[in-house]
């Protein structure tokens, strides 16, 4: 695709995004608002998989710091402004990763992942015993969502759903921009090579732990604020936000949406809210819906939705793009 | 004994049973990773049916005995199928795609128990050959528990046993450390893996059939014994049954003691003695095996 | 005309309680009466006849799937029958028109952020009017802020916290119907304190969360209040789904403890009882959830003899007194009993439709009488009936809405356990006991409701 007409195609979605709400109603905006908190949350999570080669089984911890992080601001700091929330949010992410990444950052395969998994266990089962702080198991709810205000200019009421749509949306697709444009510049093209050969990258003389401690912090910030607008969105953080089953959402949304492009795991995130929204108003067996697509997609379509994309298209066009069983073909998750 | 010196050697067996048990679930978890690099998220799910079919077989029969020889072996062969007809297909993937792969199994085995059997909580007794106390030493101590731990001793000397003693033994320790070389001297690694995999949720399914009289059978069991089983694994060292059998003591007679002592900090105990293991040594106890 | 049938049939009611000298006779704004439920026999919770269109709407927030999910089928059998009874009498008439009564399920799937997507498209898309939920005061908070937001009725039927109804989470458009931890509590305490004088020394072990140690605290500021003799001899808090219970248990027995208070539900009441029993450690426990057939039926005869219960269910003496009670009884239980119901609703767990599901039924009932009496659907009416009313069960309990804090009160009853043979107590018609396999409800006694009113915050209620 050319830029101009990239750039077309942005506009047009752009320009749907602001008209959503008034198409579908509240209910629905609130629907794509979950969409698009879970869309960053698994773009993070890909950063580090997809981009890196870092697997991570505990990214929900992150996310999670980050509600808890806005959560406890907008508790206990009287008249705490919404960006600063939202900051916290993002800091505590970060900082939770900050700590992490020394232990981390030298690791790769399935000690990273499993350290992860233990990690987020721990965090886990301290939210539900530190009922002091974190609420236990009824988490933090109820605090105040703070309008939007620019002194002197404007203050907008985000109690509204519909305000709140907008700000979400600009929060969650700004994040989601500035981690595309982080993929595109030099320090992107460090991340791939370092997934797929980080002894070479070492004698070019680039620092490989340093290179993924960046990339590791900067991933957990983006869940981080996906947690954060997630803790706004709900007016609740509980201690399930750090639980194993939210580990796997990003997962299972990253391998189904396609983990080798920057917008697999986005398509991810789309196709799991359609499942769920079609099954559970028809069954109750959403588990095993979602269980069995999963094994479909890996079995027959390892590059998920985006490698079926690029079959189709294949198929039109005459000719293959092969960007889907290629790179998946090649042993780059290490075993 | 007086009644103080009781209650803590009672402590003590506690810990060794519940600790066999936690064997038990991750000697099979472990095993696979070590042998085939899966990391086998829907294990504990394995783990869990196995306890269902045991209640069938019961429900059927009425023979807990039957049930133990028949449950694991029904539970392996439904493994054997998903590492058959599933994982070695997408094998040559990765570890990431297996994984995603055993999540989705996980999925579908945690829904298909409450088609088959419902969401109920279904109990299982004690067999009555099993029931009632035991004194030792002039304390009481109910016989299944020292049954536990006999079984346990048993499956874990049968293991050292295949590992160390026969040819097939020799040949799954070799392919754990270069299962290529192993394909290159002939070996049929594929079926290797075939078994080991049915070897790894067989014990799952004897851990499952061992705990089910103690606990109740519903569709929550995997997750209950979930958590436990990995900080085995993983604390012990990925792939390192050694590793796995000290620290699911370690964890059985922590969570024991803990209780006697510190009750307050019990329930967050084990996860403490992790983080101090994982910060000192990432891998874990024995843990070698760097991806 | 309506004004005069209300009183005629208040009078009624007061009439043949004053004949049957029950204890509780006290006025009721309504009472519920068997003689005009409908026909049930065509009643089939596999296969419901569920009204469309313009009806009033319910939906029942609960987990139906994952591993909770044999609760949403408990109340999902309750709250449907309340619905079809009412819908083959004709409906309700509310806003000039009768319409029939629709329950709408929604899947929680035991996850808060599930649970506010599915109240918000049960309120915004299906128009629900009342919402009804549900286990866990996590997910009850997320439902009452749903109903706050919306402006919908909330009917809190089988969470027990106190919190979700103090200062902080108040909200005008929720009613608890349920009992709640503080009276648990306290009721045990008061039991024993004041009638049973027996045992003093007890232990606590309850579930290492919000809720449990809120079940902890009730008791221990029960005993405090009933029984300043009372020692407890130790106190701790497991963690949830534990699986191996006995260092507690063996650490219980060396404490020389006579009674044990759990706060904890199933499955770790089950397993607790179920270890206990299989180490030889026979104390009593009191706990309201050991209460599931399944498991007691595992336990036995001996393991469940002198087990304590507190009910909100419960009746003093015999459980049947008056025909109409045997009748609604039996219109259940014969139901059950010809099998006509599939699995899950054929098993044991459903075969006498008290206790909880007996509850679950009251309440609902309750509700739709208020939303009669409103002869509204809409919230404001529901909530001008509804705080301060008054409500008798089909068991002759009178209900109280509070009107400060929007809590029911209610007078509870300790049951305790005793082996079939002597059920008859509590089942005083053939034939004579409720369960075989195991030891349930005997004796029971009445825990009067000023000796239990539930936990008021001081800044709703003065």
């Amino acid at each position: 695709m050319t830029r101009r007409v990239k750039g077309i195609v942005g506009g047009v979605i752009l320009v749907i995004l602001a008209l959503y709400p008034w198409l579908f109603g509240i209910y629905f905006t609130n629907v794509i608002v979950t969409c698009a908190i879970f869309a960053l949350f698994a773009v993070s999570y890909n950063l580090l998989l997809g981009y890196t080669g870092l697997f991570s089984f505990g990214h929900a911890m992150f996310f999670g710091a980050g509600g808890y992080a806005t959560a406890l601001a907008l508790t206990h700091i009287e008249g705490c402004p919404l960006l600063v929330a939202l900051l916290f949010g993002f800091l505590g992410a970060v900082a939770l990763a900050l700590l992490l990444s020394p232990i981390v950052a030298r690791l790769a395969h399935s000690a990273f992942a499993m350290l992860h998994l233990a990690f987020s266990m721990l965090l886990y089962t301290l939210a539900l015993k530190l009922r002091g702080i974190t609420g236990g198991e009824d988490g933090i709810g109820g605090f105040p969502i703070p309008p939007f205000r620019i002194p002197g200019v404007v203050s907008v009421d985000m109690t509204d759903p519909l305000n709140f749509y907008y700000f979400a949306m600009a929060v969650l697709c700004g994040s989601l921009w500035v981690a595309w444009f982080l993929t595109k510049t030099p320090f992107g093209q460090i991340i791939v090579s370092v997934r797929d050969n980080d002894k070479r990258v070492d004698y070019m003389g680039f620092k490989v732990p340093q290179t993924k401690a960046i990339i590791y912090t900067l991933s957990c910030g983006f869940a981080g604020i996906a947690g954060s607008i997630y803790a706004m969105f709900q007016n609740l953080i509980s201690a399930a936000a750090l639980g194993i089953a939210q580990s796997f959402a990003p997962i299972v949304m990253t391998m189904v949406g396609g983990v080798i492009s920057f917008f697999g795991p986005i398509w991810g995130a789309v196709i799991f809210a359609v499942i769920e929204e079609l099954t559970t108003r028809y069954t109750e067996r959403v588990q095993l819906v979602e269980g069995l697509i999963l094994i479909i997609v890996i079995l027959f379509f390892p590059g998920g939705f985006i490698h079926i994309v690029a079959i189709v298209k294949g198929k039109l066009l005459g000719f293959t793009r092969g960007k889907g069983a290629g790179l998946i073909k090649g042993k780059w998750f290490g075993k | 004994m007086d009644a103080t010196t009781a209650m803590y050697v009672a402590q003590g067996i506690h810990g060794l049973a519940y600790g066999m048990v936690l064997f038990l679930v991750a000697s099979g978890l472990t095993l696979i990773f070590g042998m085939m690099g899966i990391l086998n998220v829907a294990h504990t799910a394995f783990f869990m049916l196995s306890a269902y079919f045991c209640y069938q077989v019961v429900a059927w029969t009425g023979s807990f005995w039957l049930a133990l020889l028949l449950a694991p072996i029904a539970t392996a062969i439904v493994g054997i199928l998903v590492e058959r007809f599933l994982l070695r297909r997408i094998h040559a993937f990765g570890l990431l795609f297996e994984l995603t792969l055993t999540i989705g199994v996980m999925f579908v085995i945690m829904e298909a128990v409450k088609v088959f059997w419902g969401t109920e909580n279904l109990p299982l007794p004690v067999p009555s050959l099993l029931e009632g106390l035991v004194s030792i030493g002039g304390m009481d101590y109910p016989i299944y528990r020292l049954f536990i731990i006999g079984l346990s001793l048993v499956i874990l000397g049968f293991l050292a046993f295949i590992l160390y003693k026969t040819r097939m033994g020799m040949v799954v320790r070799a392919a754990v450390s270069d299962a290529d070389m192993v394909n290159a001297l002939g070996i049929n690694v594929p079926r290797l893996f075939m078994f080991v995999f049915g070897v790894g949720t067989w014990l799952a399914g004897l851990a499952g059939v061992a705990i089910a009289p103690i606990l109740t059978v519903f569709p929550g069991l995997a997750d209950q014994m979930g958590m436990d089983a990995f900080i085995v694994v993983i604390v012990g060292g990925f792939g390192s049954l050694g590793g796995a059998l000290m620290v699911a003591i370690i964890s059985g007679l922590l969570s024991s003691y803990g209780v006697q002592f510190v009750s307050q900090l019990a329930p967050v105990l084990m996860f403490i003695f992790m983080a101090v293991v994982l910060a000192i040594k990432p891998t874990g106890f024995f843990g070698e095996r760097e991806g | 005309m309506k004004m005069t049938k209300r009183i005629s049939s208040a009078i009624i009611v007061l009439c043949s309680l004053c004949l049957l000298g029950l204890p509780q006779a006290m006025a009721a704004n309504a009472a519920f009466d068997v003689n005009k439920m409908a026909d049930m026999s065509d009643f089939d919770p596999n296969h419901p006849v569920i009204p469309t269109g313009d009806t009033i709407k319910i939906a029942l927030v609960a987990s139906f799937s994952g591993p909770a999910a044999v609760v949403g089928q408990i109340y999902w059998i309750s709250v449907q029958w309340a619905a079809h009874d009412i819908n083959k009498r004709g409906g309700i008439l509310v806003d000039g028109k009768r319409k029939l009564v629709q329950v709408i399920k929604a899947d929680h799937q035991s996850r808060v952020d599930v649970c506010k997507k599915v109240c918000e498209r049960m309120v915004l898309q299906e128009k629900v009017h009342v919402l009804w939920g549900t286990d866990g005061s996590h997910l009850m908070k997320v439902i009452n802020q749903v109903a706050n937001k919306y402006k919908v009725i909330a009917l809190c039927a089988a969470s027990l916290s106190d919190d979700l109804y103090d200062a902080q989470n108040f909200s005008r458009y929720s009613f608890m119907t349920s009992f709640s931890t503080e009276q648990i509590g306290r009721a045990f305490a008061y039991y024993y304190g004041q009638m049973r004088k027996k045992e003093k020394k007890f232990y606590i072990l309850c579930q290492d969360y919000l809720f449990g140690h809120q079940m902890a605290e009730g008791f221990k500021k029960g005993l405090k209040e009933y029984y300043p003799d009372a020692k407890i001899v130790g106190e701790d808090y497991h963690r949830l789904f534990l699986t191996d219970f006995a260092p507690y248990l063996t650490k219980i027995k060396a404490s020389g403890a006579e009674v044990i208070y759990t706060g904890d539900w199933i499955p770790d009441a089950a397993n607790l009882l179920k270890q206990a029993r299989q180490m030889g450690i026979k104390l009593p426990f009191a706990n309201t959830f050991m209460d599931e057939p399944n498991f007691l039926h595992a336990v036995g005869v001996k393991g469940t003899n002198g087990l304590v219960h507190v009910s909100q269910y419960g009746v003093e003496g015999g459980a049947f007194k008056t025909p109409e009670q045997i009748k609604y009884y039996k219109a259940w239980n014969d139901l059950w009993k010809a099998g006509k119901w599939g699995a899950p609703y054929n098993s044991r767990l459903y075969e006498h439709g008290t206790g909880n599901i007996g509850a679950y039924r009251a309440q609902t009932y309750w509700l739709l009488s208020v939303i009669e009496r409103a002869g509204s659907t809409k919230a404001k009416k529901i909530i001008k009936v509804f705080e301060g009313d008054t409500y008798q069960y089909v068991i002759g309990k009178v209900m109280e809405m509070r009107a400060c804090d929007h809590k029911a009160v209610q007078d509870l009853h300790i049951e305790l356990y005793v082996p079939p043979a002597e059920q008859r107590q509590s089942f005083n018609i053939p034939p004579y006991y409720w369960y075989k396999g195991y030891s349930v409800t005997g004796p029971s006694f009445k825990i009067p409701r000023d000796k239990v009113l539930p936990k008021a915050d001081p800044k709703l209620c003065k």
